[in-house]
């Protein structure tokens, strides 16, 4: 009595149109829910503003007229919407330009940190967790564990803190923002070599923190794939250990470490905000938080929805290696 | 396997009765902290912690602990010696600074201190010569009560909501839901700073604690909201259920005796979980100066400190608030993992 | 074989009459455009006749539970009529049904599924005790009580979880608590499939005793005609959402006309024995 199923070819792609299409969606909300929090704020913005010597009235009133921040919300959004397709992404008052270009920039550098720092997570914690499961309640599976809940307890703040000390302490490393000064003058080895030096403080920091969670789940969906009994018919075949683990084991456990994967950007981007204000890297996290004490609101709403974009970009990408990890994604969604 | 059920018990014990312990010195913080948090020394700005002697000058080994007053050296800058000649024994429950337990009834004896002009800072002082000891203490007022309150506001959104969504399903369930989606895919932080600054910068300490505890709790109602829905849209569809409503149960009735008690379990693991993370949230506004700012103590100011790397290099006693949260997160992380092994077996 | 007073009895007016019943499911399989309709009833005449057991027979997928929802005012009937007691209750609101509950009483098959876990045997039964509001709080345990020893279950039980019970001792605690409130219909869907023979003749016996001590109608569905032939004084047989055969036991057993009524009846089970073994060693 069942419909029949649709070809297996076309459904891929078209699991993957409404993901980008449920996607976008989720953009637009979350777009209108920052703007909404916008409204929360009492009085007006501009109030603050005009207490800044550096803005002029006029500046306030023409600002204020054209961006129509006298305006009722809905009103607001739908000039901040065409803003962001004329390119501006809204005008920041305390840089006295459009957001855009101070987005791309900040961006650009979050983008390098966080990516270095999953990268580098995943390819430490796939190893460790794959290795420990199959030593599972031995010396060195219940030595990972207890440092993984050690870890897990000690929150990004005290673990930026700490490395920072150790850094400065041992002089082992420059230290604050992502390059020296006279970084221009450098030939491009050493311009590389900078900004690595500049890079391990955050990355570990990040790496050090997402480990613990990562490490765990892959242990987890390890474990439960050892048991299967595929597993055990290719034991009985006399393949290597090794091989076993990750020719065999490892791909059948990638589904739900996929979906980790993306939610594991959610995590490492808040994380990210944190460390790249203690250690002067110039993301989007420092941007955020001057804005949020110049009440620069649409670089805040700027930034928001970048990082939010980031994150739902990161699922999306997630969805893509589902689909073309998993065979039965393909053939389940008719 | 039983022992690893045992394990896991014994584990829960002692991390809730450290837990208990924790809260319980926090909570009575006038009376186990020896100074008052906004007491300067202005004469005793960043003096190490003080160390606690048994065996004195002369070789003698004392019963009861004692310290030396603290000296700064007259050369350098915030360097300080002991005075050797006098011993300034530890006693306990002494008469000191006025206070009010947990806020209301006023005392004056504290758990530990010496005798005038000496002073046991046993987690050194602060620029202003404050004792980090008792700040920390009172400090964890703060945040540990922002961290509970917060949890407590997150879980009840999240009942109301996670209940009314899988209980009455279709409409109100998907839109709830999406919005739920919604909440889950903003990054929190982010968020959290956005909402924050939003609101009015410049307000009181209980105006700027109450209204953090209301941020940092609405934000997070998704989750507890998606695990309280999928167990109550599952205990909705059992036959009891159905048979309830044939003996003409009211909705409320169904609710409070066949839905609700299936969800206390992962209500506590949530709790467990929400805790540390929402006291770190707390800490991390504060740090930002977005939250409780001087001369009011929070873990979060407290590590603000940090801020100039002169004294994250120098003076290493000012990470003694980190060392507290590690502990309230080892703590908390311990029962909940203890919970969640306890729910999945079925106990709860 | 059925009781002759059956056949006097089917004079007197209908408790619980349906008419034109009619019911569809409409399903959409998931991510998926296509939808598809079960017809679970269609176009429905039954009758239930008062004071006597009637038993209701068909494959899975008949619509036996579903006649039996709508009839229980669980679900509404997407066409036809409902009478009980001589209104018209199928578009009744939740309101005004609400007085005629407690005389219409369901048991389920799953009784693992129908009884909260969290509850204890008492505690079950005094549910519905509670909910009308029947007794007051001292006077609940009391009753609860009674009504265990009325099915066969032990008082001191009284503390057990249901999970502590075995299948055919939660049927009993089922239809405890389904008679506490004095219903004047039971029905009782599939609730013996998946206990063994000798258990299903106790639970019959029950019924059977329960019939006759408090006047209780009882409408008995099942996929085992033999089973139920045994102690039904009316039989309905149900086929891909119609109602094929139907009459007093002893017509439709003699003279079974539609194939599916010898289908079912194709697949005897040797319960006559067991059946007399149990009511001549009394209740147990």
């Amino acid at each position: 009595m069942m419909p029949s199923r649709t070809s297996g070819a076309k459904s891929p792609i078209r699991y993957l149109e409404r993901r980008a299409i449920h996607a976008v969606l989720l953009v637009i909300g979350a777009s209108l829910l920052s703007f909404l929090f916008s409204s929360l704020a009492p009085g007006s913005f501009f109030d603050e503003m005009k207490l800044n010597p550096q803005i002029s009235p006029e500046t306030v009133a023409a600002l204020r007229s054209q961006y129509g921040l006298d305006q009722p919300l809905p009103v607001r959004y739908v000039r901040w919407v065409k803003s962001v397709f004329r390119g501006e992404w809204g005008y920041s008052f305390a840089y006295n330009q459009p957001v855009r270009s101070l987005l791309m920039v900040r961006a650009r550098n979050t983008l390098l940190l966080t990516t270095l720092a999953m990268a580098l997570a995943w390819l430490i914690a796939v190893p460790i967790g794959v290795w420990i499961a199959s030593r599972r309640g031995r010396w060195d599976d219940q030595l990972a564990s207890a440092s993984t809940s050690l870890l897990l307890s000690v929150p990004e703040l005290v673990l930026a803190l700490g490395l920072l000390y150790l850094v400065i302490r041992t002089h082992a490393l420059p230290v604050g923002g992502m390059v020296s000064t006279g970084f221009d003058r450098l030939g491009s080895w050493e311009q590389v070599r900078d900004l690595a030096a500049h890079l391990i403080v955050p990355v570990t920091t990040l790496v050090l923190a997402s480990l613990p969670i990562l490490i765990r789940h892959v242990r987890a969906s390890m474990i439960e794939v050892l048991q299967a009994p595929f597993i055990q018919a290719a034991r009985g075949h006399g393949i290597s250990r090794s091989r076993l683990l990750f020719c065999y084991a490892l791909p059948a456990a990638a589904n739900p470490l996929i979906s980790l994967f993306g939610l594991s950007v959610a995590g490492l981007l808040s994380g990210s905000l944190l460390v790249e204000v203690i250690t002067g890297w110039p993301g989007l996290g420092p941007l955020l938080l001057e804005a949020c004490f110049s009440r620069d609101i649409y670089v805040v709403i700027g930034v928001v929805m970048a990082s939010t974009m980031f994150m739902i970009l990161g699922s999306l990408l997630a969805d893509v290696m589902l689909v073309v990890a998993d065979p039965r994604v393909r053939t389940d969604h008719a | 396997m039983k022992t690893s059920k045992r394990n896991s018990q014994k584990r829960l014990i002692a991390a809730a009765i450290f837990l208990l312990a924790l809260h319980l010195a926090i909570l009575l913080a006038g009376f186990v902290a020896p100074y008052q948090p906004a007491m300067q020394n202005r004469d005793f700005p960043y003096v190490p912690p003080t160390r606690i002697h048994f065996v004195d000058a002369r070789g003698h080994l004392h019963f009861r602990p004692f310290i030396y007053q603290a000296v700064a050296r007259a050369d350098s800058l915030y360097e300080y010696t002991e005075a050797r000649d006098q011993e300034f024994p530890v006693r306990f429950f002494v008469s000191g600074s006025k206070y009010k337990i947990a806020g209301w009834l006023p005392s004056h004896t504290h758990l530990f201190g010496v005798n005038a002009p000496a002073q046991v800072f046993l987690a050194g002082t602060d620029n202003y010569g404050r004792d980090q000891f008792s700040r920390i203490l009172y400090g964890g007022q703060i945040s540990l009560a922002a961290g509970l309150l917060a949890t407590t506001v997150s879980l009840l959104l999240g009942l109301c909501l996670g209940c009314v969504s899988g209980f009455y399903a279709g409409w109100i369930d998907e839109s709830a839901m999406r919005l739920a989606e919604l909440f889950l895919v903003l990054p929190w932080l982010y968020v959290l700073l956005a909402v924050r600054a939003f609101l009015p910068l410049h307000i009181s300490p209980s105006q700027t604690f109450l209204l953090l505890v209301a941020v940092i709790g609405t934000i997070g109602w998704a989750r507890p909201a998606r695990l309280v829905r999928g167990i109550v849209l599952s205990a909705r569809s059992r036959k009891y259920v159905t048979a309830s409503r044939g003996f003409g149960a009211s909705d409320a009735y169904i609710l409070r005796r066949h839905v609700l008690p299936h969800t206390y379990g992962t209500l506590l693991t949530q709790a467990a979980l929400l805790v540390p993370q929402y006291v770190i949230a707390e800490v991390t506004l504060s740090f930002f100066g977005l939250g409780l700012s001087e001369p009011k103590p929070s873990w979060g100011n407290l590590l603000a400190n940090f801020e100039q790397y002169n004294v994250l290099v120098s003076y290493w006693w000012m990470f003694a608030p980190a060392l507290a949260l590690v502990l309230v997160s080892l703590g908390y992380l311990t029962v909940a993992n203890a919970f969640h092994q306890q729910l999945q077996s079925g106990s709860i | 074989m059925g009781t002759e007073a059956g056949a006097t009895r089917a004079l007197q007016p209908a408790l619980m009459r349906a008419r034109g019943l009619g019911k569809r499911y409409v399903q959409r399989a998931p991510f998926s455009q296509q939808s598809f309709a079960i017809e679970a009833l269609v176009n429905v005449d039954f009758e239930i006749v008062p004071g006597c057991l009637t038993a209701l027979v068909g494959e899975s997928g008949s619509g036996k539970s579903t006649l039996a929802s709508c009839l229980a005012m669980i679900e509404k009937p997407d066409s036809g009529e409902i009478w009980f007691e001589g209104n018209e209750i199928s578009h009744w609101s939740k309101r005004k049904l609400a007085p005629l509950r407690p005389k219409i009483q369901l048991v389920f098959q799953d009784s693992a599924g129908a009884l909260d876990p969290r509850f204890s045997a008492a505690q079950i039964i005094e549910e519905p005790l509670e909910i009308q509001r029947r007794e007051s709080r001292q006077t609940l345990r009391a009753r609860a009580r009674e009504l265990m020893e009325e099915v066969g279950l032990s008082p001191d039980w009284a503390n057990r979880s249901p999970l502590q019970l075995s299948g055919g001792q939660r049927q009993r605690l089922a239809i405890a608590r389904a008679i506490a409130l004095k219903p004047s219909l039971l029905i009782l869907d599939e609730s013996l499939s998946g206990l063994d023979l000798s258990t299903q003749a106790q639970i019959l016996n029950l019924l059977l005793d329960l019939k006759a001590a408090r006047s209780l109608t009882v409408l008995l569905i099942s996929h085992d005609l033999s089973l139920v032939g045994q102690v039904a004084d009316f039989v309905a047989v149900m086929h891909q959402g119609r109602i094929v055969e139907s009459g007093s036991t002893r017509q439709v057993l003699a003279s079974a006309q539609h194939p599916q009524t010898c289908k079912l009846l194709a697949s005897v089970r040797v319960l006559e024995a067991a059946f007399q073994t149990a009511r001549a060693g009394g209740r147990g």
